[in-house]
């Protein structure tokens, strides 16, 4: 039995923890969420390569969060998802203990968010290869080909919402789409809908995606929507040199007034 | 259902000269929901007023549409008859058909189809307008006044005399700006101390004045009648209590050769200092850059001899937090140095100095008495050539307003030199003698007829030392700009004025406006001079524009006058154009996250958090809360929140969006 097991057994039989969040084997040799609450449950959690889906979004969700104290196994993705989840009052000190697995495969168990910054600021975070690539091209074009690339992108979008499902961030009761007084973003999917509603999400999540690349990975039609609110962060790091998800503090970088922001973007 | 009122204004010509105002109404007539429409000459005249009342009582309106000129202006008149007629007053709204359509197009249908179409998109909002109340914030009645020159003291007496309490913070050590450097002063050349000094002690005296000096904003947050003003004052390193001003300690300070800023450079002071003998307070303090003791951790000789032990070398800065309701802006201005000028030797010549240090050596209390002596050898000056619009006027050197003092004190530098160097020549080079005033261009003409100061008309090209003399090359644009040198023992530059050191932050801090050159920017500038755009916050004298006594002297005056009319209400009633957070029943209560991400973002710190609590007290949700009192109605939270939880009062998202949508679907 590895640590993982091992760690999420204890936690569940001391009371530590009600559910432990992690990675089971999946059908056809893939990993999908499992939800131990019990020793057997324990048993059959696993970790490897193939877990780097962003687990932070369960945390909040209507049936997972009433069993607080939880515990998460943790990739770096999920720890700055938690981080960014606390820092905007999602999650409060203690309510979570996460099993982060670093590259050595060691298990460190953080009990407080200040023990994720002290991991995190180990870690530099860094853009996948094929993602890095993808954004290079679109950089290189014209403005104009650009466009059309999100356009003929978008237009296979079937507003399935799975991007917002899946995004640790994505955790409004209400959802702007789903504001109808008045409707900003019409229901439709259709080309100019799903461009209102794409850079709707690029919008509210600039300044706060922690680039784990979930919203692409969930896609069913295979946008690399996960592209826009990355692309946001990188801008946001070369400007401000921040980045979001790594403290609890000075993340806020879009929404601080500041009477000396230089309005030098303009024009 | 909606029973909308449509109300069509001529403004005069100035709208129905390219707008048929029938043809607007009679459209308006046709929209769904409007059950009356009419056009007049003159909507905010009292006739057009009874006629919004009367329909307002005959068809039982239930929104008014105004089609008329800026909101502006006549916004709170509307809103006013509408009320008077018992209709809520924010279920009225302008359509602006006079500087958005009449003013801007042509005479023909597509300006008639403007109008209407501006009107339509607020027959639309309307519809969705819902009564407001407005919002009663009590008026703290001490006021704040930032600067001490002849400006804010003016202000600060007026103000404490109607029996308000003041608080002066000035930045240097002593009150009196720039009037308490000036000799003698233009039209009358009385002495400048003479009349200012006085009205200083007045200040330090007043039962209702807190002066604080080497004071400044830290920061201000709140609204009018309510602002919470955060302000530094800086370690003096002199216990203000204990010290008598005796002034034995600046007898002995080894540190003796820093030049005075008073005294703009002319004569030197010591680390522990009273700026000037008239100084108020007249207590010194010690210039930590320059002092022995903070420079190399030895010294000390102020301490051992200050029978009182009101040396503190440990003193840190204090932060004061103070409530006030009015704030007045008095921070003046300052000059360009001599170094601004490539043309005029970069201030590398000692000879050619700027007005102020004429000022200084034509001070009786100046460096030489007031005797006119050249700073590099103290001889007596025979020919000094005034140099007028010295940077003023100039485009290329990124100023091109008139400074507007410097004619005037030009010719009182050339009188003041006549009247103490009597065989010597002053020449004035200028550009046009701007001299309007009471008594101004009789004094102009005293200095020319009179006191024989030779005026030139044109511009200096350039100054260079030869043998001890200062050559000035320039040209006689009366005479076909014929070429003309002068041989000059000392050159005076009327050096352009320029808003003080640091005004643009201070604007920021008070959240005001300001102009391209950072000077304070007037809200109106005919009718509101004093006002600026933020409510509660007035101005005075020179940190508006380049000003004269006189005249800082009157808006000092004005400025008082719009305070002690604000303190006159116990209460203010505020637009209730605010932000608010959603609320719904439960279980949800709010679609708010509680990310409070829209806190940080608020320029007015207006939101704070609220927890929502079950029968036991326990808190089952904590959301975001918008103080009304604070909020400005800005908008920015509305925009930034992305779970779409706040709206504005007044321009609701449903209100805009059915203003665009109306448009859109022409
Ligand atoms: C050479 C010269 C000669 C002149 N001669 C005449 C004359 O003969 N007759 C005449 O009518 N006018 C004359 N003037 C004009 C006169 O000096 C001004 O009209 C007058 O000083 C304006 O007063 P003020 O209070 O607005 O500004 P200032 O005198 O500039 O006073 C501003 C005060 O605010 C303080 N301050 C600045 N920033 C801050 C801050 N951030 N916080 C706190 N305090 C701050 C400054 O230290 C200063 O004490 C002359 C000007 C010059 C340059
Ligand atoms: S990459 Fe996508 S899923 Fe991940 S935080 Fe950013 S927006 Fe959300
Ligand atoms: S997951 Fe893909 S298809 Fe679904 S809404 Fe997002 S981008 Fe559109
Ligand atoms: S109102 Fe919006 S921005 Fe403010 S705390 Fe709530 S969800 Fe966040
Ligand atoms: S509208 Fe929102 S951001 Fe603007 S002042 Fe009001 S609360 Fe602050």
């Amino acid at each position: 039995m590895g640590a993982i097991n091992e760690i999420a057994a204890r936690l569940l039989e001391t009371g530590e923890a009600k559910v432990v969040i992690g990675y089971g084997e999946g059908s056809f040799g893939s990993v999908r969420p499992a939800f131990a609450r019990n020793q057997e449950e324990a048993e059959k959690l696993i970790y490897d390569k193939r877990c780097t889906q962003n687990l932070a979004m369960y945390v909040y969700k209507k049936e997972i969060s009433p069993l607080r104290k939880l515990a998460i196994v943790a990739n770096v993705s999920t720890l700055r998802g938690i981080i960014r989840l606390a820092s905007e009052n999602q999650i409060k000190n203690g309510d979570i203990i996460t099993l982060y697995i670093n590259e050595l495969g060691e298990v460190i168990e953080c009990k407080a968010l200040s023990e994720i910054e002290i991991c995190l600021a180990e870690i530099t975070p860094e853009i996948k290869p094929e993602d890095k690539e993808l954004i290079d091209k679109l950089d290189a074009m014209t403005p104009q080909e650009r466009w059309n690339f999100w356009i003929s992108e978008m237009e296979s979008c079937i507003k399935c919402y799975a991007c917002r499902q899946a995004c640790p961030l994505c955790y409004c009761t209400q959802c702007a789409v789903e504001v109808n007084q008045p409707q900003w973003i019409p229901v439709a999917a259709n080309t100019s809908g799903n461009l209102e509603w794409h850079i709707t999400r690029a919008m509210h999540l600039s300044g706060r995606c922690v680039e784990c690349g979930q919203c692409g990975e969930a896609c069913p039609v295979n946008i690399p929507i996960h592209l826009l609110p990355i692309k946001l962060a990188e801008e946001i790091k070369n400007i401000y040199g921040t980045v979001s998800g790594m403290k609890i503090q000075e993340s806020n970088t879009l929404s601080t007034f500041k009477p000396d922001d230089k309005e030098n973007f303009i024009g | 259902m909606a029973r909308i009122g449509v109300f069509i204004c001529h403004c005069g010509e100035n709208i129905s000269a390219t707008v048929d105002c029938a043809k607007v109404s009679e459209l308006a007539a046709g929209l769904p929901g409007v059950v009356y429409s009419t056009d007049y000459k003159y909507m905010c005249s009292d006739p057009g007023q009874s006629k919004i009342k009367e329909a307002i009582r005959e068809h039982n309106l239930t929104g008014v549409v105004v089609s008329a000129c800026s909101p502006r202006m006549h916004e709170p008149t509307f809103r006013k008859a509408c009320a008077e007629a018992g209709l809520n007053p924010y279920l009225c709204e302008m359509a602006n058909i006079r500087e958005h359509c009449s003013w801007v197009h042509e005479k023909g249908d597509a300006t008639t189809q403007k109008a209407f179409d501006l009107t339509r998109t607020l027959v639309e909002k309307v519809k969705n307008n819902h009564p407001l109340e407005s919002i009663k914030v009590p008026v703290n009645k001490t006021a704040i006044v930032i600067g001490g020159g002849v400006a804010g003291i003016q202000a600060s007496l007026d103000i404490a005399n109607g029996g308000h309490q003041v608080i002066l913070v000035e930045k240097q050590p002593s009150i009196g700006g720039h009037m308490s450097q000036l000799s003698e002063t233009f039209p009358t050349l009385d002495c400048s101390q003479c009349i200012l000094t006085p009205r200083m002690v007045e200040v330090a005296q007043h039962p209702n004045i807190t002066l604080y000096t080497c004071s400044e904003i830290e920061s201000m947050d709140g609204f009018i009648g309510n602002f919470n003003v955060k302000i530094r004052k800086k370690a003096k390193s002199v216990n203000e209590k204990l010290c008598t001003g005796c002034g034995l300690c600046t007898t002995k300070c080894p540190t003796k050769n820093i030049p005075s800023e008073f005294e703009q450079g002319l004569a030197n002071r010591t680390a522990i200092y009273v700026p000037f003998p008239q100084a108020v307070p007249n207590k010194p303090v010690i210039d930590r850059a320059n002092c022995r003791y903070f420079l190399t951790g030895k010294c000390k000789v102020c301490q051992k001899l200050c029978p009182t032990g009101a040396i503190d070398f440990e003193q840190e800065d204090e932060i004061i937090d103070v409530k006030a309701g009015a704030i007045v802006l008095a921070t003046g201005f300052e000059i360009k140095n001599t170094d601004f000028f490539p043309e005029y030797g970069y201030g590398k010549y000692k000879d050619v100095i700027n007005g102020l240090q004429f000022e200084r050596l034509a001070s009786a209390s100046g460096p030489t008495q007031g005797a006119i002596r050249r700073p590099s050898d103290g001889k007596t000056p025979e020919k000094v050539v005034f140099i007028a619009c010295a940077g003023s006027r100039d485009p290329a050197k990124g100023i091109p307003y008139c400074s507007k003092i410097c004619c005037m004190y030009t010719a009182k530098h050339a009188m003041l030199y006549k009247h103490k160097v009597h065989e010597g020549t002053p020449y004035v080079f200028y550009m046009d003698i701007r001299a309007a005033g009471k008594n101004y261009d009789e004094f102009t003409r005293r200095a020319i007829e009179e006191d024989g100061a030779k005026y030139i008309r044109g511009r200096v090209s350039n100054i260079y030392e030869k043998d001890g003399k200062l050559i000035v090359r320039g040209a006689d644009t009366l005479l076909g700009g014929k070429p003309v040198e002068i041989d000059a023992d000392m050159v005076v530059l009327a050096t352009a004025a320029v808003s003080c050191d640091g005004s643009e932050s201070l604007a920021q801090k008070l959240h005001v406006s300001y102009d391209p050159y950072k000077f304070f920017a007037e809200a109106h500038p005919k009718l509101k001079p004093v006002e600026t755009n933020t409510a509660g916050i007035y101005l005075a004298g020179a940190c508006q524009a380049p000003k004269d006594i006189p005249e800082s002297v009157a808006a000092a005056s004005g400025a008082a006058a719009k305070v002690i009319c604000l303190f006159s209400n116990d209460e203010l009633t505020r637009e209730p154009i605010v932000a608010k957070v959603n609320r719904m029943p439960p279980p949800i209560f709010s679609t708010c996250m509680g990310c409070e991400m829209c806190i940080s973002i608020c320029p007015y710190q207006a939101i704070d958090k609220e927890n929502i609590t079950n029968r036991n007290g326990e808190v089952i949700k904590t959301i975001a809360k918008i103080n009304p009192g604070l909020c400005q109605g800005c908008g920015t939270c509305v925009a930034f929140c992305k779970s779409k939880s706040i709206d504005l009062e007044g321009y609701s998202n449903k209100q805009v969006y059915e203003e665009v949508l109306a448009l859109l679907n022409n």
